[in-house]
C-alpha cells in the first residue's frame, strides 16, 4: 500500500545506497505533483497542512539513472515547529540526497528564499523550483531566473506542475547537477 | 559557496563549533553547528549522546555568540537571512501591477467573518454531515445494500452452504449464526459501514481540498482554547466525526503532547465515528426531542470534559497560527483517489476487527464466557434503567461502539426500548468505549499505560453520565 | 547652551551615578579636567571640596543625555543588529547625532523601549507619554491594527522561544510588507502573498510600521 496513515517516521529512512532527490518545501506550493511528474506515479495531492504526516515515495528515471524520489511533509523553516517539519527535516539530513528540489511559489519568492537560504547554508545540494509561475506571470510578475541563480550560486527553474511546463528543464538541470557533483567528488 | 554577508561573529562561532564535531551526522558538519548554534534540542541530543565532551565545549561557544546580542540568535539569524532574502527578491523580481480582490478571496472572507461563516459552519455540517452521510450513506445506501445484496442473498446463500458443507452445529453457528462471520462481520463491516464510512469521507475529502479548514480552525480557535486546544485541532475532530481511529492517528500532526492528549480523550469520549452517527441517528428517528437531547449532552461532555483535562493536565497554553491558503475548487478525481485510499486503509483495518469479532463473540458463547460477561454488564445496565437485552448491545459495543448501537437497533425494532431508554442508552453507548482500533492506535501514539487509564475513565464515565441522564429524564418525565 | 562631547559624557556619568545609583561621587583624577570646569560654568554642576554634584538643571539635562544613549544602543542592537560589544561604544557617538525632536522618532520607531540592551531603564520622554496615552503613531502591534491597516513588519517582541518561532516561521520578519484582514475570532493577516490566522498571543509579537493613512 502506497498510502499509509501516521507512517512511522524511523521507517523513513531506507537502507539502500542508490540515489535519492528529496522534495522539500511548504504546505500548498504543488511538491506533490512535482513528484508526480517526476515519478508519473499518481500521489494524492494532499493539499493543506494538518491533515496527516505522510511520506511518499517514487522512482524516477532522470539521464538512464534511476533515483528515489521523496515527498516531505510541509516545511517553513529548517528550525522545526511542528511534527511535520520534524519528519521533514530528519529525511533531509539523514537520507544524505543528491539533490534537494526546493519547490516553492513563484508568486511568493521573498518569504520562500528564507528556506532555500537555510538549505544553502546547510551545505544541502539545493535547486530551487519556481512552481506555479503561470499564476505568478498572471499577477504580472516577472523573475530574472539567471540572474537569481548567480545570487543563490544554485540552479533554479521556473515550472508549471499542473501543465508540466519545465519538467524537463528540471530533470536536465538534476542530472546536470548531479553529475558535477560526482566529478566533483572523484 | 554562499554565506549571508556580515556573519563575521555567528560565522566564527559556527566555524569553532564545526571544528569541534567529529562523527559525522549524515549531514553537513555545517548544518548541524547551524541548528546548535540556534539551540535546537533534537540536534543537541544527537550530538550529546555521539560526542558529549565536544557538546560540553560547543555550549559555551554558543552562549558566548549570544551574549553579543540582545535577542535570541535564532532571530539575529532570521533577519539577516530576510534581508539577504530581500536583497535578491529586489534584484531579481519586476512587478507588474497589484492584483485585485477576487471572487475566491471575497467568498473566503465571508467564511472567516462570523456573522457569515458560522451559519456557513451549520450549513456545511448539515449538508455535508447530515444529509449526504445520514441521509443518502446511511439511509439510502445502507437499505440498498443490506437489503438487496445481504438479506436477500448473501445471508440465506450462506445459511444454505453451511447447512450443506458442515456438519457441525458449533461450525455452522460460527459462519451463519446470529453473531457468525458471515451473517454478522461481513454484514456489519460491509452493508453499514463502509456505505457510511464511504460516503463520510468524500465529503470530508471535498471539504479538505477547497481549503476550508483552515478557515474553521480560525473561526473556532477562541472556543477550543477554553478546552485546552488550539483552532488547529478541529482538524482531528472533524475527522474523528468520520473514524476516531484515522483522526487519532492525525492527532500526531497537533504542536505539543499535551494537545495531542487532550485530543485523544476527546476523541475516545465525546466524538462518535460516522458509523455510531449513522446508526445513533436512525435509532433517534422519530425522537426529535431526544436527538437535541443527545446532542445538548454530548456537546456538554465535549467542552466539560475539555475543560476539565486542560486544567488539570500540567503544560503551557498552546499558541494559534495556521496558514490560510487561498480557495480551489476540488478536482474530482483527487477527491475520489483521496477516498478511495481512505476507505481502502479503514477497511483493511477495520474489516479484521470485524472478523475477530464474530470468532470471539462466537468462542465466548460456546466456552460460556459470553453469557457470565452479559451477566456482568447487566447490573451497570440496570442502573441506567436499561432492560438486561441492552447488555448484550453494550458487550458489543466493547469491539465496536456502532456494533454495539447496531445492537440497540435490534431491541427497539422488537419494540422493547421507551423513548427515554433509547435516549440513555444513545448517550451511554457514543461516550461508551471506544472500538478496538482506536484502542490499539491509542496504544501505539500515547503508551499503554495512558490507554488503559483513558479507558477506565471512559467505562466509569459513560455510565455514570447515563446514570445521572437517567434519573434527570425521569425527575422531569421529559416525554420523549 | 550648548556643551561639548566630552562634557556630555561627564554629565551623563554623573547622573548614572548620583541619580539611578545614588552614589556621592568625588572628583578623584577629573580635578581641574576642562569638562568639569565647562560644566560647572555651564550651571549643570557644583563642585564642593572633593566632590561633584549636580545642579537642577544639570539633573535634567543628564536624564535626556542617558536617555539618547540608551535609546541609541536600542536602535543600533534592535534595528541594525550591531553586535553586543560594538554598542555601547557606537552608542557613545551615536547619541550626539540624536539631536532633540529626532530622539523622539527614534523613540517611536523603536516602540518606547523602556530598557537598553544592557537591560538598564531608559528615562521616559514626552512621547513615551503620549504613546501610553494612546497617541503614539509609527509602529504598533498586529493586535492593535484595524483591519484593513497595513504596513510593513519592524520587529518581532517575545521573549518566548516558540512563539518567536511560530512567527519567524511564517516568514514574519522585519521589512516584510503586511496588511491586517480580520482582527476577531482570529487575526487574519496577508504577508507577502499569503495569509495567516494567529492568536491574539502572536498578534502581540509582531510590531508593525504602519504606513501613513
Amino acid at each position: 500500500m502506497r498510502r499509509r496513515f501516521g507512517r512511522r517516521t524511523r521507517q523513513a529512512a531506507p537502507s539502500d545506497g542508490g540515489r535519492r532527490i528529496v522534495i522539500v518545501g511548504s504546505p500548498n506550493v504543488g511538491k506533490s505533483l512535482i513528484f508526480t511528474r517526476l515519478t508519473g506515479a499518481y500521489a494524492v495531492v494532499s493539499n493543506y497542512p494538518g491533515t496527516t504526516v505522510e511520506v511518499f515515495r517514487g522512482w524516477a528515471h532522470v539521464g538512464g539513472e534511476r533515483y528515489e524520489v521523496i515527498d516531505t511533509p510541509g516545511m517553513y523553516s529548517l528550525l522545526p515547529v511542528s511534527e511535520e517539519e520534524l519528519v521533514a527535516r530528519r529525511i533531509l539530513l539523514s537520507d544524505r540526497p543528491d539533490a534537494v528540489l526546493h519547490v516553492a511559489d513563484a508568486k511568493n519568492l521573498e518569504r520562500m528564499l528564507l528556506l532555500t537560504l537555510q538549505l544553502i547554508e546547510a551545505r544541502l545540494p539545493v535547486i530551487l523550483v519556481l512552481n506555479i509561475i503561470d499564476e505568478a506571470e498572471r499577477l504580472g510578475m516577472a523573475i530574472d531566473v539567471p540572474r537569481l541563480e548567480r545570487e543563490l550560486r544554485a540552479p533554479v527553474c521556473a515550472t508549471d506542475a499542473t501543465t508540466g511546463r519545465g519538467v524537463d528543464a528540471l530533470r536536465g538541470r538534476i542530472e546536470e547537477y548531479v553529475s558535477r557533483a560526482r566529478m566533483g567528488r572523484h | 559557496m554562499y554565506h549571508v554577508p556580515g556573519w563575521d561573529a555567528i560565522e566564527a562561532s559556527l566555524d569553532r563549533i564545526e571544528s569541534l564535531l567529529a562523527r559525522p551526522y549524515g549531514m553537513s558538519g555545517r548544518a548541524v553547528a547551524l541548528l546548535l548554534l540556534q539551540g535546537d534540542d533534537e540536534i543537541a541530543g544527537i550530538v550529546g549522546a555521539a560526542e558529549p565532551e565536544a557538546l560540553e565545549k560547543i555550549r559555551p561557544i554558543v552562549a558566548e555568540a549570544q551574549a553579543r546580542y540582545d535577542d535570541p540568535l535564532p532571530y539575529i539569524i532570521a533577519v539577516r537571512r530576510q534581508e539577504e532574502a530581500s536583497r535578491i527578491t529586489r534584484a531579481v523580481l519586476s512587478r507588474g501591477a497589484a492584483p485585485r480582490v477576487g471572487f475566491a478571496e471575497r467568498l473566503s472572507r465571508i467564511m472567516m467573518n462570523p456573522l457569515t461563516g458560522i451559519p456557513l459552519v451549520l450549513l456545511i455540517l448539515y449538508l455535508g454531515l447530515y444529509k449526504f452521510v445520514g441521509g443518502f450513506g446511511a439511509g439510502v445506501l445502507v437499505d440498498l445494500v443490506e437489503d438487496a445484496v445481504f438479506v436477500r442473498r448473501v445471508n440465506p446463500w450462506t445459511a444454505a452452504l453451511a447447512e450443506r458443507l458442515l456438519p457441525w452445529e458449533s461450525a455452522r453457528a460460527l459462519i451463519a449464526g446470529d453473531y457468525g462471520i458471515v451473517t454478522l462481520g461481513v454484514r456489519y463491516a460491509v452493508a453499514i459501514i463502509l456505505p457510511i464510512v464511504a460516503t463520510f469521507f468524500i465529503a470530508f475529502a471535498v471539504i479538505e481540498d477547497s481549503g476550508y479548514l483552515p478557515r474553521l480552525a480560525m473561526l473556532i480557535d477562541r472556543l477550543f482554547k477554553a478546552i485546552g486546544l488550539t483552532g488547529r485541532a478541529v482538524i482531528p475532530m472533524v475527522l474523528g466525526l468520520g473514524c476516531d481511529t484515522m483522526a487519532t492517528l492525525v492527532t500526531r500532526t497537533l504542536p505539543t503532547v499535551r494537545e495531542r492528549l487532550i485530543s485523544t480523550i476527546l476523541l475516545a469520549l465525546a466524538i462518535p465515528c460516522s458509523a455510531q452517527l449513522g446508526v445513533i441517528l436512525s435509532l433517534l428517528d422519530g425522537h426529535p426531542l431526544g436527538l437535541w437531547v443527545w446532542v445538548g449532552v454530548m456537546g456538554g461532555v465535549f467542552i466539560l470534559v475539555g475543560a476539565l483535562s486542560s486544567r488539570v493536565l500540567p503544560g503551557e497554553a498552546p499558541s494559534f497560527y495556521m496558514e490560510i491558503p487561498p480557495l480551489r475548487l476540488p478536482r474530482p478525481a483527487n477527491v475520489l483517489i483521496k477516498t478511495y485510499s481512505r476507505v481502502r486503509w479503514y477497511f483493511l483495518e477495520i474489516f479484521p476487527v470485524f472478523i475477530l469479532a464474530s470468532v470471539v463473540i462466537w468462542a465466548g458463547q460456546m466456552t460460556g464466557l459470553f453469557d457470565r460477561g452479559v451477566a456482568l454488564l447487566r447490573h451497570p445496565v440496570r442502573w441506567i434503567g436499561l432492560p438486561d437485552d441492552a447488555a448484550v448491545a453494550f458487550l458489543f459495543g466493547f469491539f465496536r461502539r456502532d456494533y454495539g448501537a447496531a445492537g440497540l437497533f435490534d431491541i427497539k425494532r422488537a419494540g422493547l426500548l421507551t423513548g427515554r431508554q433509547i435516549v440513555v442508552a444513545c448517550t451511554t453507548l457514543a461516550l461508551f468505549l471506544p472500538c478496538v482500533a482506536q484502542f490499539l492506535i491509542t496504544v501505539r501514539e500515547r503508551g499503554l499505560r495512558t490507554a488503559v487509564a483513558l479507558s477506565a475513565f471512559v467505562f466509569v464515565f459513560s455510565f455514570s453520565v447515563g446514570f445521572l441522564l437517567n434519573k434527570v429524564l425521569v425527575f422531569w418525565a421529559v416525554p420523549l | 547652551m550648548k556643551i561639548s562631547e566630552r562634557a556630555e559624557e561627564i554629565l551623563e556619568t554623573l547622573w548614572v551615578r548620583s541619580e539611578e545609583k545614588a552614589e556621592q561621587v568625588g572628583l578623584g583624577v577629573a580635578r581641574g579636567n576642562p569638562e568639569v570646569e565647562e560644566l560647572v560654568k555651564a550651571g549643570l554642576a557644583t563642585v564642593r571640596g572633593d566632590r561633584i554634584a549636580l545642579t537642577e538643571r544639570g539633573r535634567a539635562e543628564g536624564e535626556k543625555v542617558t536617555r539618547r544613549h540608551r535609546l541609541a544602543e536600542r536602535f543600533l542592537s534592535d534595528l541594525l543588529h550591531v553586535k553586543e560589544r560594538l554598542v555601547h561604544p557606537v552608542g557613545c557617538r551615536f547619541e550626539h547625532l540624536l539631536v532633540e525632536g529626532i530622539e523622539d522618532n527614534i523613540c517611536a520607531l523603536l516602540g518606547h523601549p523602556r530598557t537598553c540592551p544592557h537591560g538598564r531603564p531608559i528615562p521616559e520622554g514626552e512621547c513615551c507619554r503620549r504613546f501610553r496615552e494612546g497617541a503614539g503613531k509609527g509602529v504598533m502591534a498586529l493586535a492593535a491594527m484595524e483591519a484593513g491597516q497595513g504596513g510593513r513588519v519592524a520587529y518581532i517582541q517575545t521573549r518566548d522561544r516558540s512563539r518567536l518561532q511560530k512567527i519567524m516561521a511564517m516568514g514574519v520578519l522585519p521589512g516584510m510588507p503586511i496588511t491586517l484582514i480580520q482582527t476577531f475570532p482570529s487575526y487574519v493577516f496577508q504577508v507577502g502573498q499569503s495569509q495567516f490566522a494567529v492568536d491574539e498571543r502572536l498578534a502581540e509579537g509582531i510590531i508593525v510600521r504602519t504606513a501613513a493613512r
